[in-house]
Parts: structure tokens; C-alpha cells; sequence
């Protein structure tokens, strides 16, 4: 029971930043198909930068470096999403376009500098950086109730970390002038612009947010999953991260539960798997569990589920 | 206005509206354009390294079979290079149709892939590793991708008109299932221990015919190519001139105004997407039963992800799409060449491509600015007439 929470935690909360992003941008009325490109090149970023810096040795560092790379990929996303902004919002290109290029040229840029900085550092054209694990915590006292404990045990550093931010987050766009603005821009971009704000910059900045908290995900599976940064890490989150917020119909508090239902389903299966001692080949029967839930799931839910009223249209000021 | 301050529109802008033309003629120049505008940029990161743009552009098309290479191994000429992007370049060309088909219809189908696997897993298996004679596997081979493809569709669709459920949504959770339950048979029932794929299909059941002497020559023959054109022109038919199509458009354009037609809007729906996944089922054996002879477990084909851009790149029309998923192929199957050639990173041929897709997703806006700057040519245009013909009339 415990490790289903611990390992579903550790997967449902970058998930669940990811689709914060994709809210974002969704709800200004952008589509973000580009989630996973986003989360790609964040992490390359945080990534590239520590490797830059530590020269590949990470011995004694790990924990200044992990925050580094939190912040940089970050960043890094933020400034890999203008260019989804800058086709979508100043160029008008087609917003479904825009999120499957983003994720080619994503995948291809990270993959080519990679083995490009790998060179020059360590001398061989590898595709991976080797970043390790990230540190865990356990909360003493708490941690020893049974159950609940299990939420308190072998925390991720970066869990808490993207708990704040989240809840920063659904202040912001809840509680806020600009989070009312940009929700306004989803739905009835033009009363937006007759009140007087600038639909365009707060798309750009709606879809700049998109990719830094995306980045931020990014760099946390990058942390735990896979402990380094490879192509691997393009494995479909973004696109299960955009599942989840379609699931929660565009909201935040939703988009939680649909996050955590995929990462207990998921660590679930596992230990199921394990429990019943079945060979490692049943584990992919296992492992469709999340998504076979979910589908059934929609089949419910699905019914009152309503986009952002102008999602994906480009913003004409001359239009009616 | 911008004219009032200036009554000369600049000589380089008027070229560039002559040339670009009008709507009709845009639908055609400005993608060209933006392939030009990508190539340069292209070019540009081949100059970084320190490389001559022009023979690595030339050494693309001498990778892919359109140019003769300088030397070539035994049994190898410029037909064997083309024939072997043909073979890569036909899955390409009916994933891009499927996606096509949906999107005149307003549905988004990103489960291409997922289609592709399923049709190509029932093809492997009901007929690829059944022993029947050529004659009848291949055609067999066709018609299960066909059907399992469109079946998958089908029930995407279906998801989508009876319990509102959102196509991408539906869409990535099926291919993660179908990814794992056909990699789960896989690894049970069909793998081959060596290759750690499926056991290869039977050679009378591929579709492409491998090695096959002739002139002198070992060749692969991509049969699946001869059914590429003809399923191009059905789909232009299909959409242009039955009244299927034109209600599949129509529901694209606006569903409550559909409805209000008196078009069954669920029935468009689930038929749009089964015919989208009847087409990828084609791309499915063409790819598994074809290019290759066997699946990875738990391997998603990136085909139908970047079907989506060549299909968007083609601006979604049949004819365009045979032309975009050329130039795609052309890049990324002689990429392996143009590297050996130039010593560049491969990966920069996916920069290329990504270049190519990136400028040609801003043809709308190239578009705007063209109409933009005609308005503006016609205005001066206007006045100038005004200005002869009235003499002391109003100055603007």
C-alpha cells in the first residue's frame, strides 16, 4: 500500500504541473499540444546547465545542482514556449500545427545538442546526461501513522516544491485580475480587449507560463524516473498530462484527481504485478489499467465537459 | 492608414505580392514559400558548420535515390535508393490521408499510431504468419488493415459522438492500451529471442518484395506505393464530389449549422473517423507488413505524430500531401547519407525538417501580410487613378 503512494505521488505531481501548464495556455484560449515538447526542452535545459557547470561530475553537488536545474529548466521552457506563442498569438499559425512542430523540433534540437555537448564534454557523442536521483525526505513522527503516513515517506524533494508552486498557481489563476483575464481570453477574447487589456500579451504570457511549469515537470521525471536526461524522456507525458486536464474539464482541482488517479493506477498495477509474482511480460496487461480506467471514467464524466468557448481560435480584433 | 504618410508601397513588397499571387494560386506559393524560407534557414545552420549548404542539399536528394551518388556498392544504382524511399515514403503518404480525412471533419485524430499498430498486428498475425500463397496474403493483408484500422476509428469516433468524450483524449488513451496489450501477445505468443521483435511474417504475405534480383540489381519493390495515388485521388473524390463528403465538410466547418442542414452529425462523425482509420490501417501494413517485417513490443511508430505536420504541410489537400510526404521522406532518408558525406550530425536533418514544418505552420500568416499589402497596392492604386482623372481632386 505504502509504496502505491509513494511511487503514484511521485508520478502524479510532475504530471499534475505539466497540466497546470496546459490550463494555462488552454484556458487563454490557446491549444497546447506542445506539452510535451515544452517538458522536453525545459529539462534539457536544467539539464545542459548542470552538466555545463559540473563538467559531468556531480559528486557533493548534487543538491545545489538539482535546484539549478529546477530553476533553469524553468526557464528553459518558458523560453522554448515563445516560440509556440510567438507562431500562435503574433504569427497566427494554426495552434494544432504549431504544437506538433514544436514537439519534432523539440525532440530534434535536444537530441542534436546533446550529442553535441556530450563532445565537447566528455568527449563521446552520447544522448544522455547522467543526473542521478533526486533526494528523499521522510517526515518523522507523521510518516508512522499507518496510510496517511505513506503520503510523509520517501518524499521527493521536488513534491513539496511543485505543491507550492501549485497552489501559487490556482491563486493566480482563480484570485487574480490577470487569472480572471486570461480565463476571459479562453472564453470572449473580444470583451477582454474591450475592457481594455491586451489579449495578445496575455496569451504570450499565459502560453510562457505553459512552458515554464512544464519544464519544471520535465526535470522532475528527468530526476526520478529515468535519473538522467535522454530522449527517453519524450515517453508521452505531455500528452497524458493534456488527458488529465481534458479529463478535469479544463479546471485545476479536477485536473488533481485525474493526476493522482493515473499515478496510483499506475503504481498500483505495478505492485500488483509484483504481489501476484507474474512474469514480467503480463506487466504490460497491467500497465493499460490507468488508461483503460480513465477511458471508462469519460464515459461518465465526459458528458457535461466544455472547452474554453475560444480555444484554438486565432484573435481578430475586426471579427464579431 | 499606413498610405497616408507613404505613397510609395516598396518595389521588393509589390514582387513578393506578383509573385505570391492570389488566394487561389497561395494555396500553392506560400507553402512553396515557406520550404524556401525553411531551406535558407536550413542552409544557414549548415554554414555553422562550416559546410557548403548546396552539396549537403544535393547530397539529400543523392541519399534518397533522386540524384546519381558518385560510387555505389555491388548490386546497387540510384533505382535501389529510390525504390527504398519509396518504401518509407508510402506508409508516410496514407498516414497523412487519414489525418486529412479527420480534419475536414473537425476531429483531430492523433491515434494514428495507434491504428497503425493494431492494423499491423492483425495483419502479422492472421495472415503473415498464416503460409498462404502471394496471390491471396497480400491482398488478405490489405483488406485486414483496412478493416481493423477503420474498426479502431470507428470506435473513436463512436467514444466521441456518444459520450462526448474528446477524440485527442480517447485517442492517446487507445494508444497506450493497444501499445501495451499488442506488445503484452508480443512478448508472449510471437517473439523472436534474437531480435527481441515479433517473428518476421512470411515473405509471400510483405508487402514489399525484398531483395528481389533484377537488372543486375537487388531492389526492394514497394508495392504498397502502387495503391498510394489512386487511395490520394479516391480521397479528393471522396470529398469533393459525394455527398458523404461534402456533409463531413460541413460538420468541419460548423456542426450546429450541420445539424440545422438536417446532417446526421453523430453518423459524419463516426464515418469520418473510420474512413481516417481504414487509411491508417493501410499505413499500418504498409509500415509493419512492408518497410519492415516485424513489431517491437511497446514501440509507438513516430509515423503518424509527424503524418500530422506532412499532412498540415500538404494544407491537408490529397494532392498536396503526396508532395509533402516526398519532400519529408527525401530529408529524412537521405540524412543518413548527407551525414556520412558532409560529417554532419545526422539529427541536423531533423532540425531541417522541424524548420521546414515550423515555417510552414506560418502560411496563414504570410497570407495575412500578403492580403495586407494588396489592399495597400490597390489603395495607391485608386488613388493614383483619382488623382489623374479628378486632377484638383481631394488630396489624400
Amino acid at each position: 500500500m505504502n509504496t502505491i503512494i509513494i511511487d503514484g505521488l511521485a508520478f502524479a505531481l510532475p504530471l499534475f504541473i505539466i497540466a497546470i501548464g496546459g490550463i494555462y495556455s488552454e484556458r487563454s484560449g490557446v491549444t497546447n499540444l506542445a506539452l510535451e515538447g515544452f517538458l522536453g526542452f525545459g529539462a534539457f535545459f536544467g539539464a545542459a546547465a548542470v552538466m555545463a557547470m559540473t563538467g559531468g561530475n556531480l559528486a557533493g553537488l548534487e543538491l545545489p545542482m538539482f535546484f539549478i536545474a529546477l530553476t533553469l529548466s524553468a526557464i528553459g521552457g518558458a523560453l522554448f514556449a515563445m516560440l509556440h506563442a510567438l507562431l500562435c498569438v503574433n504569427f497566427k499559425a494554426n495552434q494544432v500545427i504549431s504544437g506538433v512542430v514544436i514537439n519534432i523540433l523539440a525532440a530534434a534540437l535536444t537530441a542534436f545538442f546533446t550529442s553535441q555537448i556530450n563532445t565537447i564534454l566528455l568527449g563521446k557523442p552520447t544522448n544522455k546526461f547522467v543526473l542521478g536521483v533526486c533526494q528523499k525526505f521522510t517526515v518523522p513522527g507523521i510518516s508512522k501513522i499507518p496510510v496517511l503516513g505513506a503520503f510523509f515517506t520517501d518524499v521527493y524533494i521536488y513534491e513539496p516544491i511543485i505543491i507550492v508552486v501549485a497552489l501559487f498557481m490556482t491563486y493566480l489563476l482563480y484570485r487574480s485580475r490577470f487569472g480572471l483575464r486570461l480565463r476571459a481570453c479562453g472564453d470572449n477574447p473580444h470583451a477582454v480587449d474591450a475592457a481594455g487589456a491586451d489579449v495578445s500579451k496575455i496569451r504570450f504570457t499565459a502560453v510562457m507560463i505553459s512552458g515554464a511549469l512544464s519544464g519544471l515537470g520535465g526535470i522532475c521525471f528527468a530526476y526520478s524516473i529515468s535519473a538522467s536526461f535522454s530522449p527517453s524522456i519524450y515517453a508521452g507525458y505531455g500528452f497524458l498530462a493534456i488527458a488529465a486536464l481534458i479529463f478535469g474539464n479544463w479546471k485545476i482541482g479536477p485536473t488533481l484527481g485525474a493526476c493522482l488517479l493515473f499515478g496510483f493506477a499506475r503504481s498500483g498495477g505495478y505492485k500488483l504485478a509484483q504481489t501476484l509474482g507474474l512474469a514480467s511480460t503480463f506487466s504490460d496487461i497491467i500497465m493499460i489499467l490507468p488508461y483503460v480506467l480513465t477511458l471508462f471514467l469519460l464515459m461518465f464524466f465526459s458528458s457535461t465537459n466544455r472547452a474554453p468557448r475560444a480555444l484554438g481560435e486565432i484573435y481578430d480584433k475586426g471579427k464579431r | 492608414m499606413k498610405h497616408d504618410k507613404q505613397n510609395t508601397v516598396a518595389p521588393l513588397t509589390r514582387g513578393f505580392v506578383k509573385i505570391l499571387g492570389d488566394e487561389k494560386r497561395q494555396s500553392i506559393s506560400i507553402p512553396l514559400f515557406a520550404i524556401l524560407l525553411s531551406l535558407i534557414a536550413g542552409a544557414l545552420v549548415i554554414l555553422l558548420f562550416g559546410k557548403n549548404p548546396i552539396t549537403a542539399f544535393l547530397s539529400f536528394l543523392q541519399g534518397s535515390g533522386i540524384l546519381p551518388k558518385s560510387a555505389y556498392a555491388a548490386k546497387k544504382s540510384i533505382l535501389t535508393d529510390l525504390l527504398s524511399m519509396i518504401n518509407a515514403l508510402t506508409p508516410m503518404i496514407f498516414a497523412a490521408l487519414a489525418v486529412a480525412v479527420a480534419l475536414k471533419t473537425g476531429l483531430f485524430n492523433i491515434g494514428v499510431s495507434g491504428q497503425m499498430l493494431v492494423a499491423g498486428f492483425m495483419a502479422t498475425v492472421l495472415v503473415g504468419y498464416s503460409g498462404l500463397p502471394a496471390y491471396l496474403a497480400m491482398p488478405l493483408v490489405v483488406i485486414v488493415g483496412i478493416v481493423f484500422g477503420g474498426a479502431v476509428g470507428a470506435f473513436m469516433g463512436w467514444l466521441k459522438h456518444r459520450f462526448n468524450i474528446n477524440e485527442v483524449v480517447a485517442s492517446i488513451m487507445l494508444n497506450y492500451i493497444f501499445q501495451y496489450i499488442i506488445s503484452f501477445f508480443i512478448n508472449t505468443y510471437y517473439i523472436n529471442p534474437v531480435s527481441r521483435q515479433s517473428q518476421p511474417v512470411s515473405a509471400a504475405a510483405r508487402l514489399t518484395l525484398v531483395d528481389t534480383a533484377a537488372f543486375g540489381l537487388k531492389m526492394d519493390i514497394p508495392l504498397g506505393f502502387i495503391l498510394t495515388i489512386p487511395t490520394a485521388l479516391l480521397v479528393l473524390f471522396l470529398l469533393n464530389r459525394t455527398r458523404m463528403g461534402y456533409e463531413l465538410k460541413v460538420v468541419g466547418l460548423n456542426k450546429r449549422a450541420a445539424k440545422y442542414a438536417g446532417i446526421n452529425v453523430g453518423r459524419s462523425v463516426v464515418s469520418s473517423m473510420a474512413i481516417s482509420g481504414a487509411l491508417a490501417g493501410l499505413a499500418g501494413v504498409t509500415l509493419y507488413l512492408g518497410y519492415y517485417n516485424s513489431i517491437a513490443p511497446r514501440v509507438l511508430t513516430s509515423v503518424g505524430f509527424d503524418s500530422i505536420a506532412v499532412c498540415l504541410l500538404g494544407n491537408a489537400h490529397p494532392i498536396g500531401i503526396l508532395f509533402s510526404s516526398l519532400l519529408i521522406t527525401i530529408i529524412s532518408k537521405g540524412s543518413n547519407y548527407m551525414s556520412s558525406m558532409m560529417n554532419i550530425p545526422q539529427e541536423i536533418a531533423e532540425v531541417i525538417t522541424g524548420l521546414i514544418l515550423l515555417f510552414s505552420a506560418c502560411g496563414a500568416f504570410i497570407k495575412y501580410r500578403v492580403a495586407l499589402a494588396r489592399e495597400e497596392l490597390s489603395a495607391l492604386k485608386l488613388k493614383t487613378e483619382l488623382a489623374i482623372s479628378g486632377k484638383g481632386g481631394k488630396k489624400a
